[in-house]
């Protein structure tokens, strides 16, 4: 029976294996347009306008819970989204994205060691608390800044703005 | 030994090869774009996306003409 099978539908192992110049260059082809067309979708993601990102707005804690000089730790928007909220010296609030734009670690406010900075500890990286701006060490990029309102004595994450790099 | 016919046979499998070099570097060029707008994406950095893509596309379809050329020139053979 197998032996039928082979003569009837004799396999050319080294043709079957041959691959001819045509059929790879049209393998090559292929994957030249594939590899355009990945970069034609990354160039229409990154021309999408990524402004402030609204999510729906959530209670941080009461005005009075954070007095100038701390910090307060929540999550916005999602759970595993680490943030950090600041009363600054001055009495401003303000928040920003707590992981650190380099390897993830959350910063800190420490005005009396750090001065007016979020400071990263792992590798001596510092932020701007205006603008979430890199001031010092390897964070790539600036810290995401979340949108705060103040509605009556409570705080409210609102939203997310976009990183400049 | 050494016809016309044989000639003309050694003439084509140079620009076969030939096509098939431009088309890999072409290639290898398109990896290194695509490779380098992924990058810049990841980080932030827009800007030359646009220009990346408009060149692998152009990078493309060079490869698409030389493929037909390619056919052409196997099918007389």
């Amino acid at each position: 029976m197998h032996e039928a099978l082979q003569e009837e539908f004799p396999v050319d192992w080294e043709d079957d294996h041959f691959v001819t110049r045509r059929e790879f260059f049209k393998l090559v082809t292929v994957a030249s347009g594939t590899l355009a067309l990945g970069t034609t979708a990354m160039a229409i993601y990154s021309a999408i306008p990524k402004g402030k990102r609204s999510f729906e707005p959530a209670k941080i804690c009461k005005v009075a819970a954070i007095g100038p000089g701390a910090f307060l730790a929540f999550s916005y928007p999602r759970p595993s989204d680490l943030c950090i909220l600041v009363r600054t010296a001055s009495g401003k609030l303000t928040a920003f994205s707590r992981r650190c734009t380099h390897l993830s670690c959350p910063v800190v406010y420490e005005p009396e060691t750090r001065g007016e900075v979020l400071y990263c500890p792992c590798h001596n990286g510092a932020f701007s608390l205006e603008d979430g701006r890199v001031l010092q060490g390897p964070p790539p990029h600036p810290l995401p800044n979340i949108l705060i309102e103040v509605r009556g004595d409570e705080v409210y994450a609102v939203g997310v703005a976009s990183v400049e790099a | 030994m050494n016809t016309p016919q044989f000639h003309r046979r050694r003439q084509k499998a140079v620009v076969f090869v030939g096509l098939m070099l431009f088309g890999l570097l072409f290639f290898l060029i398109q990896i290194w774009l695509f490779v380098a707008v992924l990058e810049r994406v990841l980080s932030g950095k827009t800007e030359v996306a646009i220009p990346a893509a408009i060149a692998s596309s152009v990078v493309f379809l060079a490869n698409l003409w030389m493929l037909r050329g390619l056919i052409l020139v196997s099918k007389s053979l």
